[in-house]
């Protein structure tokens, strides 16, 4: 990633998530923009319109009007957005939800983390990986990140 | 080639028939052949007879004549020419009696020559008697000659009764001969028939006890049909093709609700009992039945009379044993109870659906919306930790590590309850897995508390098993756990793990398994132990043996041990022993 900024955004519909999502990017020592939606739909209309599309999308799966599942699909239906990295961003890692998300091509899981610390060290971790080697291994052993 | 009772006997019938008919012919044929060599004898008497008149009535005419020379007495002329009219009679019978023999004809022709030449001697002698009273000289020559004549007359007599004696001779050898071998013959030939007659009566007689057996046989098997449809609700009928006609069992009759025999058996009176909706569906079977005569299996319903609606399935096949009449049997069963408990089957599924809907739509509602309030809980009291601590005073600080601790209490409840609904029976999940494997992913999953406790875990080698390998897994991680965690203080853990395989009769509690073979493998840990009496109720869910402040814990671990063991139909055991130790044993069913 060569560029002065990442670019970073985030579909959420919780206030307090966006809130600390945004807040730990403002601790990290990189140099990012952040955008975050409130849901599915909101999303999906910056992505259609935007000339500048993010580098990294964290994707809530619960959410209103159009789910996180939704969005992935759609997301990766339209061959424009091939290289945005995705990272499914949610509260639950149930099986099925995991398993959904690798088959439809996310690129890392994250169990949202009840420590505001290790929010910090999850996201400075997939902001900081190396996509373009990490994609040409992907598995299913580290789809879900475990710290 | 095979022959069958009833040809057999026609054979013997046969041919019975046909040697009493032979014996007729042959009795007629020597009956006729006999009373042919009785004519023969009858003819040879009449003859020899004849003959003897002939001689006598010569005798006469004789006499007659000479008391006529002697006399010159008409008189005596009388007895003479009456002896003459007498013999020509005689002649003319015998030239009858001998019409067949030629020498006999030749004989009795020179009889006759002679006999008239005598007569001749006779008319000229009584000429020459007339005229002179005295015998002259030609008289006496004339009697002289018709001694002569006599003489020969007699010869020829007696060359004819030779030769007809030689006749009769011959004809009764010959008639001896063949009247000889008759009654033998005859004799065997009856021997004959009657030893076929036996044998055919003694068959008749075996062929009667077979069938008398045979019978008793069939009357057992219909008392069994009608006991055996009685008991599996079920009536039979036949429909005889060629005459269309049905019998129908009384039993089915009984499961239309009625008597049985109180309605003709047809199928317009059967159809007067099916239920409305089912009789057209069921009138298009019957006629490809009809058709095709044959059956498949149909379902329909019927009314009784009193207005009870039962379900029927029936079935029938054509019997055709090519000597009857073609005939298609049918059977009908009553599946009203079967088709109920369908229904109870199908309806608890559904709720059985439901519930498992609920459930899974609760799991959803505890991972997801009871998580996230505590989680920003949780990540809100990092935050003051990080920013506000130290504006609090001591107390505020005391209270800020009590609601963490609260916090994340909860948290593990959650997830451990989470976990325990998670645990449930996937029957496709059953792979076969290598144990070994399994232990080593919970032993990565448990490495930092392992090293923290400087803990020792010696296995031996742990079989493939077709086990779901998430659920094994989990209970590995949590017997291990469990192990770390309750460890004494001050000695590191060890933790032993064996295996072996036994057979499922020599352990009392395995003995009514449907598994002839179980894996035992045992998890021996050198912990606090705990006393024996609580060895069942450490299993149960919430169930804690300390208190929260001592060792955490949320009582559903085991639980989920003993939930994922009995998802594989397996026992687990726990042995403790307060201060010495704790050990759980597995009993996993296989089969070899």
């Amino acid at each position: 990633m060569n560029k002065e900024y990442i670019n970073i955004a985030l579909a959420d519909d919780d206030e307090d998530d966006r809130f600390f999502f945004t807040e730990a990017f403002e601790d990290l020592k990189i140099k990012n923009r952040v955008s975050t939606f409130k849901d599915g739909i909101e999303l999906m209309e910056f992505l259609e319109e935007s000339s500048l599309l993010p580098d990294l999308l964290f994707l809530d799966l619960n959410m209103p009007k159009k789910s996180g599942i939704e969005c992935l699909k759609e997301i990766k239906a339209n061959s424009k957005f091939n290289e945005i990295i995705i990272a499914i961003y949610s509260t639950s890692s149930s099986e099925e939800d995991v398993e959904n998300t690798f088959v439809l091509g996310a690129n890392i899981y994250i169990k949202k983390p009840n420590d505001f610390e290790k929010l910090k060290k999850v996201l400075s971790e997939v902001v900081t990986t190396n996509w373009q080697y990490e994609t040409s291994g992907l598995n299913k052993e580290n789809f879900l990140l475990r710290l | 080639m095979f022959l069958t009772p009833s040809k057999l006997l026609k054979i013997v019938f046969g041919l019975g028939l046909f040697v009493i008919l032979c014996i007729g012919g042959f009795t007629y044929k020597h009956i006729n052949s006999l009373s042919e060599s009785t004519e023969v004898v009858k003819d040879t008497y009449n003859l020899r007879s004849e003959l003897e008149y002939i001689i006598s009535n010569l005798k006469d005419a004789e006499l007659g004549h000479r008391g006529y020379l002697l006399t010159h007495d008409s008189i005596f002329l009388e007895p003479y020419e009456e002896s003459a009219e007498k013999i020509k009679n005689n002649l003319s019978r015998l030239d009858t009696l001998i019409i067949k023999n030629k020498i006999q004809r030749q004989n009795l022709n020179q009889l006759e020559l002679d006999i008239a030449k005598r007569f001749v001697i006779f008319n000229k002698s009584l000429d020459i008697a007339e005229d002179k009273i005295i015998l002259s000289q030609e008289l006496l020559l004339l009697l002289h000659d018709g001694k002569i004549k006599m003489d020969r007359i007699r010869n020829d007599i007696s060359v004819m009764l030779v030769y007809e004696n030689k006749l009769l001779v011959e004809n009764q050898k010959k008639s001896e001969q063949a009247l000889g071998l008759t009654p033998l013959f005859l004799y065997g030939i009856l021997v004959l028939t009657l030893v076929l007659l036996l044998i055919a009566y003694a068959k008749i007689n075996r062929d009667l006890t077979v069938l008398s057996e045979t019978n008793e046989d069939l009357e057992i098997f219909k008392k069994l049909t009608e006991q055996a449809e009685v008991v599996s609700k079920s009536g039979t009928w036949i429909w005889y093709v060629d005459e269309n006609t049905y019998h129908f069992s009384d039993n089915l009759y009984k499961l239309l609700g009625v008597e049985p025999n109180s309605f003709e058996p047809s199928l317009e009176n059967l159809f007067g009992f099916i239920h409305e909706d089912d009789r057209e569906g069921l009138g298009q079977e019957v006629n490809s039945m009809i058709k095709n005569e044959e059956l498949p299996f149909v379902n329909y319903r019927i009314v009784q009379p009193d207005g009870t609606i039962k379900h029927f399935k029936a079935h029938a096949q054509l019997i055709d044993n090519g000597f009857e009449d073609k005939q298609l049997l049918g059977v009908t069963l009553d599946v009203t109870d079967e088709f109920d408990n369908f229904r109870l089957i199908e309806e608890r599924n559904l709720e059985l659906e439901r519930n498992n809907k609920e459930l899974s739509a609760f799991n959803y509602v505890a991972s997801h919306d009871l998580q996230e309030p505590l989680r920003k809980i949780q990540t809100f009291i990092s935050r003051i930790e990080a920013k506000e601590l130290v504006n609090l005073s001591e107390k505020g600080q005391f209270y800020i590590e009590k609601i963490k601790s609260s916090s994340s209490r909860m948290r593990m409840l959650i997830e451990d309850l989470l976990q325990y609904s998670r645990t449930n029976n996937s029957k496709n999940d059953f792979k076969n897995v290598d144990i070994n494997l399994l232990l080593e992913q919970a032993k990565q999953e448990l490495l930092d508390s392992i090293e923290d406790k400087n803990a020792e875990i010696i296995s031996s080698d742990l079989p493939t098993m077709e086990v779901v390998s998430f659920q094994i897994e989990q209970l590995f991680i949590n017997l291990i756990s469990n192990s770390l965690k309750y460890s004494r203080e001050g000695v590191a853990p060890v933790i032993k793990i064996k295996h072996q395989e036994i057979l499922s009769n020599d352990v009392e509690f395995l003995q009514k398994s449907l598994f002839k073979y179980h894996h035992k493998i045992i998890f021996k840990d050198n912990g606090i132990g705990f006393e024996q009496t609580y060895s069942k109720k450490i299993f149960d869910l919430f169930n804690r043996l300390h208190g929260k402040s001592e060792y955490s814990g949320t009582g559903i671990g085991l639980a989920i041990c003993k939930k994922i063991v009995d998802n594989h139909q397996g026992v687990i055991i726990a042995e403790g022993n307060p201060g010495v130790g704790a050990t759980f044993t597995i009993y996993l069913p296989f089969l070899k």
